[in-house]
Order: C-alpha cells, then structure tokens, then sequence
C-alpha cells in the first residue's frame, strides 16, 4: 500500500473535545447520570439516584468490635447503613490479568478486620447528599485498636529483588573517587483535580458503572470478578476523566462499594470521595530510602554503584515499579548491584504515579551524578558524555533509538548552560542566590496489546472506537489525527469514542503506552477500511479507479485517487453509494512489541533556574527547560502542554508534595489541598519544551516512544542541582524545604 | 454585602437558557412531587423519589431561595446544609462547576454571584436571595464562545478539563477586576485556581490576551 500523506499527525491542531470542556458540558464521572442522552454512548438519563457515603476507619489498625447505626438510620433521608455486620458476603473471585499487585485485596465490609487508618468501615445511602453525609457522620464505631506500624524506617522489610552484574563491591572498592549517599523521597499524592467517584446502577443482574478510570476494562474485570458475574452483564462507561496520573489505574474499593451500596438498596447509588479520602482510598507514590553508593576513576567513568532501595507497601499487597530499570541502563558502567525492598506498613496500597520508579530513581541518581560532577570538577554534562552507554548494559539490547547526547546539546545551548558558574554561592541577584542545573530523565515506555474498531459511513464520515481513556493528555484528538490520516479524511469527519467497556479492548491509559498501543491498533483498523474502500473501487468497472494497482490508490480529504494523479479518483461517497454500501468496517489490533528486541526508551534533558534566598531558603523556580527524545510527535501542541504539566508535577515533586502521616494512629495529617501543597499558578513561571525531529519504529507503527511519563522524570533532580549551584547546599530529600536549606 | 439587599428587580433577564430548565419545566417538576412543597424543593433535581422518602427528608431544616442562575430566575426549597455547588450540581443539573476539594482550597467550584467570584463550595445555598450567579454554562452568549472559553481553547490552556470551568470563571473576574497588568498579576490573581495538569503558563496566556482585547 501506498503510504498515506500526513496531513493531521504532526499539526499543532487544538483539542476536539475542547469545547465540551469550556464550556462545562465534558461530562465525568459523578455527571454522567444527568446527562441527557448524549451523542457519546447514549448514556440514558438515570433516575432515582441516591448518594453514598463512606464513614472510615478511625484507627490505624485493629478490629471493629461494634457499630451502632442507630442515630444514622434515624436521620431525614438516610436510607440505610452497610457494613460488614449486614452487608452480603462477596466472592471476590481472583482477577489475574489485572492491576491488583500480588497480595489479598481488600475486601470491603467481609470482616471486623482494620488494616489501615481511612479503611472504609461503612457506607451510608441517604436520598440527598447532605442525609448522606450528616448520616455518615453519626455512625458509631468502637475499636480493639492495635499500634500501627507506618514509618519506612522502623519496619521490618521484605524479602528484596535483586539485581546483579560484575562485581559491584570490589568495583566501588577499587574505585578512585567514591560516593556514599542516603537519599528520602516523600510519599506523593496524586491529588487529580476531579475526586474520585462512580455511580453504579443495577437493572436485574445487569450492571453498570460510570467510574473515574484510566482503565475501563479493567475496572470492567475487577468488578465481574468481585460480585463474580459473567463479563457482559457489567457495563463500565467513563468518557471524560478529570485527571488521573496513575490514580486510575487500578479499581478501588470504593467502586465496589458503590455497587455493593446499589445492589443492597435497589436504587443507582453515586459515590463521590472527599478529598481527604483520595489520601487513603486511592493510592499514591510511595515514600522511598534510598542508599546509592558510586565509584569512579578520575576522570568520571563509573566504575561501580550499588543501590540499596526501600519502599512503601501495604501489609495486604506488595506493591512494586521500575525504580531498578535507571540504575541498569542509563549509565555505562561493569558492576552494578540492586536489591529493591517493599516494607509493609499498615497503610492503603501504593499505586503507580507519573513516571512511576524511574522519576524516584532518577532523583537519586541524578543528585549523585552532579555531585560527583562537582567532586572532579567536571561540568554535569560532560560527566554524562564520558558514561555515555552503545547498549542497553542490562540486555545487551542495541538502543531502538538514543539521543540523550543530542538532548544535552540542544539543551545546554537553549538554555544558555554557559552562563553557569560551576562554583556554587556564585550568581546573585540581590538577596537572591542563582543557581542553574540539569539532570538526565528515562522511561521504559509500555507497548501493549490492544484493539480497535473503525467504521466508514456512505456519509463519508467514521468513527473509531477503543476502549482507552483520556485522562488529560488528549487521546480524543491524537487519535482523531492518526485515524484520519490512516482513513484519508479530515479531522471534522472522524470522530473518536473512548471510555465504554463495550469497545474493543485496550491495555490501561497509563505507563506513557497510549498513543504506540491503542494508536497502532487504531492505524490498523483504518488501513483495514482504506484497503476495503481501496479494493472495492480498483474492481469496480464504473469506478475511474478501476484496473489501478491498489498499491497505488491513496485517499485525502475522503477521496481515493492515484498517487500521484490526484485528477484520477472518486470520494468514498461516491464509491459506496454506487455499491450501495452503508458502510465499510474494520477492527484493529496490536500485538505488543513481539519480535522487536531493542531496547525501547524515551528520554530527556531538563534544565532549571532557581533563586533561593539567601536569608530564608525560599526557593522560587525562575526557568525550566525540557528536552524530549520521544520519538515521533503525534499533536505538538498538546504535547507541550503534556510536557508542561509534567514539569509542573515534577516542580511539586522537588519543593512541595510531602503525605505527613502520624506514626501513632497512622492518620494522615495533611489529607488535603490546604495542606497537602501543590503547584499554584504563582510557582510557575517560564517553561519551554523542545521536541527532537525524529520517529522510533521499534515495534510500534507510529514512530513514538511515549511522552506523558518522561516528562516528569529527571525534573526534581535538575531543581536540586540547581539549589545546589546556588547554595552550595546539598540537599539529599524531597521535597527541598526553606528548613532543609535554613 | 447581604444578599437580602440586592434588588431582586435589577436582575436581568438573559436570551440563552438552553442548558438550564426554563422556570415553566422547574414548576412542574415541583408539582409533580404532589403539594409537598418542601421536599418538591429539597428534590428537584431527583423527581422520582418515592413520596415517603420526601416526607422523612421533610424533617431536615429547609429554607425557600430565589436566585437567578445564568438568567433563569430559580425559587427553590432547599436543605439549609446544601451548598450554592451543590444545588447547581445535585438539584440543578448543572454540573460545569466542579467539586475538587469541597474546602475551599482548589476553585474548580469558582463561580460568579453578583459579578464576583466565589468558591461555590464554601457558600451556602440559602444565603444567596435575590443573587445573580453565572456558571460556566452560561458564559456564553448561545454558540459564540466568551472570548476567554475561545482564548483556553486556542492557548490549550487545559488538559483533563476538570479545573477549567473553574479557571475561566476566575478568570472572567480577574479580568473585570483588573488584576492582569502584568504576567506577575495574573500569576498571583489566578493562584485560587489549582491546574493539576499544571497549565498555568497557558492559563496565563489566555487570560492576558482577552484582558488585552478589552
């Protein structure tokens, strides 16, 4: 076939949905059941809806001895209490394939057991929300409380992962300059704008779920798997999700109790969760010790590291992430030594935060090698130029594409890197230290199988359906571009439906894999519709394309024509209306990287520009500056925007995000947004984003390499370097505070 | 400023009423609940609950409220607890204003009373006689976009979309306050707003280039 002229991929093109969101008709979650039928999945408007309530845990650990619901049962509008003393028994059958990490799921209302501070205990159905929430807070629960253990470093670890090549010990004992560092990294929230929530409506046993989800088929699993019913009699619906960063990921429990809620009253139940219970009923990003210890010879090549990792779990499920895949290939060295160790605490389950791993890593591993830098007096960049790896070390696997190098070098220049002073304590700009820095970023992009559906219409119109999400970064448009290149339409005659466990099956919106995974099985089912359309026209003996080779039919603008003779051709109009063709349709599918062996990675260069003052150790972030290898750009625009909001969570990452938790009942003390800080609109000031040309076909068939995780990678590092240059002060934990520079 | 001082006259009429119920379908949605006027107000935005549901919501302390909402003038009977967000949200249908934080701390709920904006979830309900409130649906002038909703768009100055009906509210009083002479003044006038998709070099751009065409 002949390759399709690109005419939407690769433009700065504006969001399809964008109006919807300005104008307040994006419909999430909790708004799904007013909505009039809409035009995305003709969700019907339910009736009767009743709000839920989740009353939670008021210890750390221990058992329920007793629950009095009198009060609340008494309260205008409450129409029942569900806890584990009434609620049915679940079968909560295994789910593998999911997103649950090994371990015993929690299970909702089957036992007096509690697990961790915030642990749903009960919910409380009211006919208004206000009954509902006045309810909840009559509930009375009395406890057997047990001391919580809930501080990484007092527990006991678990057994550790480990990795291993030469020999690391008599490496860094051989090594000329030697570095020995401990680094602490705070507990992350994800804190998405839009809370957590999910209506669940049963007709007889069928039931259906709009959910806040970066998975619907995976929320859709998880649920036919608790309540153990067959896969079509549970419909799960979220087309809008109002941010996510990883906190979609997997099911929590609170869907099931809002279906559990539904089933037990009879009636559509919507569960929206406070904000204060985003800190224990989603996961996070989990709090991290982190031993490094380095060696190289004089001139900076890295001889040995041995990497000691601590991290978060809870005491129900081992939660793990890619914190040991920088440390084994971003830098070429013989001997490097890992051993990775979940320690289970009595709190919620961790889940997967942008850039999950890499970004915590790559904070530990940056820090030293600018440290290092400093120790030979090398400049950062060159220090990373002198360990720059042929291969992936840890496979031997050639690099799909690397041009990490060229990511120092467009950046350096960009961002005037000469201007810095090497010496820390050197730039002022009156009470203001200034300093510059830079760190590297890496992610292990996810390639996952994946399906999708395309259907051309005699209108000449399509729509592509797969069951992903867009959780922000714009799945709705980007895919809208490739599907209409693929199809040879324009962009105002595609239109691309996300969010229904009803459309083909997709791997989870997450890991950076959207765009190579579900782009890739879009691109097929289009291919699949053109070649149809292309077929149908090359036989047709009143078609002006009849006798061409189908290799040389193209299509623009909904008309096929000769590559090359655009006078020769019909619209696909035209050509279906004469073969009284309603439609043309073809599903999609991608298989996952298969045979591919290279090692598949995006990367970056971020720079940074702080001021600190001198006096206080207020650290303000004047400039920031990424450099992306990501592979081919689908949509610029939104990409940058992408990329922005990556160095903004990576900003909040370095000097903000700190989940405080008191280690004697295991409460979190700063459960929301007045405490727990996140980037305003005053921390922020210049960003730039550049992009290197270029495409990586490793496995995928649209030459990206995934953008939405890299982009927060190798951001808190470059601000501590910079602190460094400014201060003098090393600063070894997140986020950087006024205290730890005072 | 009271709310009872506000002349409930000098509230103006307003052309586009397409996404709200008009004032005829919200008083038949009230007399369909069968008389009981109190609890047809406390659940007008749930019409079919069961009549002995009603009576037992009857008993949380209610008030009756006129306001006008995107230019529809609204008397409704609502539970003395519930929120001006939540009676655009649960009992209005109305649900551009978003919920984040509940607490004051995020302005995804930022909406407009009298010209001044104001986090929807910190302001109760009952408070609000004789108030004007614009929403985000009802910014624009039928399909002509207020230039900041087109100003967003243009600028992608949003990603999930879930703080921008929040953002854009704050913006539109930002503007009409005046606090955009300077990128400085944006930045710390719009910081009520949180964008966890982190777009605030672009939610910058938007709101200066409408101040700028004012």
């Amino acid at each position: 076939m002949s390759p399709q002229p690109q005419a939407a991929v690769g433009a700065p093109l504006s969001r399809v949905d964008g109006r919807l969101k300005v104008t307040g008709q994006a419909e999430y979650a909790a708004e799904l059941p007013h909505a009039r039928t809409t035009s995305r999945g003709g969700t019907p408007t339910l009736k009767g809806v009743v709000h839920a309530v989740i009353v939670d845990a008021s210890i750390g650990r221990g058992r329920i001895t007793s629950i009095d619901t009198r009060a609340a049962e008494r309260a205008a509008g409450v129409l029942r209490v569900i806890h584990h003393g009434n609620a049915p028994r679940l079968p909560y059958r295994d789910n593998s394939g999911s997103n649950n990490p090994a371990g015993r799921r929690l299970r909702v209302f089957q036992d007096n057991r509690v697990l961790f501070h915030g642990q749903p205990v009960a919910v409380v159905v009211g006919t208004t929300l206000e009954a509902a929430q006045h309810g909840a807070s009559l509930v009375e629960v009395d406890y057997d409380a047990e001391q919580p253990s809930t501080d990484l470093t007092e527990a006991e670890p678990g057994e550790p992962t480990r990795y291993a090549r030469g020999d690391a010990e008599a490496g860094l004992r051989s090594s000329a300059v030697r570095l020995d560092a401990r680094y602490e990294l705070a507990r992350n929230h994800h804190n998405p704008m839009e809370p957590h929530a999910t209506v669940a409506h049963w007709d007889g046993n069928q039931l259906t779920v709009w959910d806040k989800t970066q998975w619907v088929m995976g929320t859709h699993d998880e649920i036919a798997a608790v309540f153990d019913l067959p896969a079509d009699a549970v419909r799960v619906v979220n087309p809008f999700v109002g941010g996510g960063f990883g906190s979609g990921l997997r099911c929590w429990p609170h869907t099931i109790v809002a279906a559990l809620a539904a089933r037990v009253t009879g009636r559509p139940v919507k569960l929206v969760l406070s904000r204060k219970q985003m800190y224990f009923g989603t996961g996070f990003r989990p709090a991290y010790r982190y031993r490094l210890r380095l060696g190289s010879d004089r001139r900076g090549r890295l001889k040995a590291a041995i990497h000691d990792i601590d991290a978060e779990t809870s005491s129900y499920e081992t939660f793990t992430e890619a914190v040991m895949g920088a440390g084994q290939m971003l830098y070429s060295m013989p001997h490097v030594r890992q051993a990775y160790r979940q320690v289970p605490l009595h709190v919620n389950t961790p889940i997967w935060m942008r850039g999950p791993g890499f970004a915590s890593a790559s904070f530990v591993i940056e820090s030293a090698m600018d440290e290092l830098a400093h120790e030979l007096g090398v400049d950062p960049i060159e220090l990373r130029l002198r360990n720059e790896p042929n291969e992936d070390e840890s496979t031997n696997e050639p690099f799909s594409t690397r041009r990490l190098t060229e990511c120092y070098r467009v950046g350096a220049r960009d961002f005037g890197w000469d201007r810095r002073s090497p010496k820390p304590r050197s730039m002022r700009d009156g009470n203001w230290l200034i300093g510059l820095g830079m760190a590297a970023g890496v992610y292990d992009s996810g390639r996952y199988p994946g399906e999708a559906r395309a259907r051309l219409d005699a209108d000449g119109t399509a729509v592509v359906e797969a069951a992903t999400s867009d959780m922000g970064p714009g799945t709705y448009t980007s895919q809208t571009q490739v599907a209409a290149d693929a199809l040879g339409l324009t962009m105002r005659t595609v239109t691309f439906r996300l969010g229904d466990s009803r459309y083909p099956r997709t791997s989870p919106h997450g890991g950076s894999s959207t765009m190579a995974s579900v782009g890739s099985a879009v691109v097929d089912a289009c291919n699949k519709v053109r070649e149809q359309a292309i077929k149908l026209a090359v036989e047709d003996r009143e078609s002006p394309l009849y006798g061409v080779d189908a290799n040389d039919v193209v299509v623009r603008g909904g008309r096929l024509h000769v590559q090359g003779n655009p006078a020769r051709g019909e619209t696909y109009q035209r050509l279906l209306a004469r073969n009284n063709r309603s439609h043309l349709e073809g599903d999609g599918a991608y298989n996952g990287p298969g045979s591919d062996r290279s090692a598949y990675f995006a990367y970056n260069a971020t720079f940074a520009e702080v001021a600190v003052d001198a006096d206080l150790g207020l650290v303000r972030v004047r400039r920031m500056l990424g450099v992306y290898d990501a592979g081919r750009i689908i949509s610029p625009k939104l990409a940058e925007s992408q990329a922005f909001g990556g160095i903004v969570g990576g900003i909040g990452t370095a000097l903000l995000e700190h989940t405080v938790t008191d280690h004697r009942d295991g409460r979190i003390v700063n459960a929301g947004l007045a405490d727990y800080l996140v980037p305003v609109n005053a921390d922020i000031r210049e960003l730039k984003a550049v992009f290197l040309d270029g495409e990586d076909n490793a496995g995928n068939l649209l030459g990206v390499k995934g953008l939405g995780e890299v982009v927060q990678v190798g951001v808190a590092p470059a601000i501590a370097n910079a602190v460094f240059n400014a201060t003098g002060r090393r600063i070894r934990q997140l986020p950087i505070t006024a205290e730890a520079l005072l | 400023m009271s709310p009872n001082e506000l002349d409930e006259s000098a509230v103006p009429p307003s052309g586009d009423s397409r996404t709200t119920p008009t004032r005829r379908t919200f008083i038949a949605t009230t007399t369909a609940v069968g008389g009981a006027v109190v609890a047809g107000g406390l659940i007008a935005g749930s019409p079919l609950l069961d009549t002995d549901e009603a009576v037992a919501a009857d008993a949380a302390p209610a008030s009756r409220v006129s306001l006008t909402v995107n230019g529809t003038r609204r008397t409704v009977t609502v539970d003395n607890r519930t929120s001006l967000l939540d009676l655009l949200r649960e009992h209005f249908g109305l649900t551009g204003s978003k919920r984040g934080c509940n607490a004051g701390a995020c302005g995804a709920c930022t909406v407009l009373v009298d010209g001044h904006r104001v986090n929807s979830c910190l302001t109760l309900a009952v408070r609000l006689e004789g108030a004007e409130v614009t929403t985000i649906e009802g910014l624009s002038d039928g399909d002509r976009l207020h230039p900041l909703q087109q100003a967003f768009i243009d600028e992608d100055a949003f990603q999930c979309g879930y703080c921008t009906p929040g953002q854009i509210m704050s913006g539109v009083g930002c503007i009409k306050e005046g606090h955009t002479g300077s990128p400085e003044e944006i930045r710390e006038w719009m910081s009520g707003n949180i964008c966890r998709c982190g777009c605030y070099v672009k939610i910058v751009r938007a709101v200066e280039q409408t101040a700028g065409r004012k």
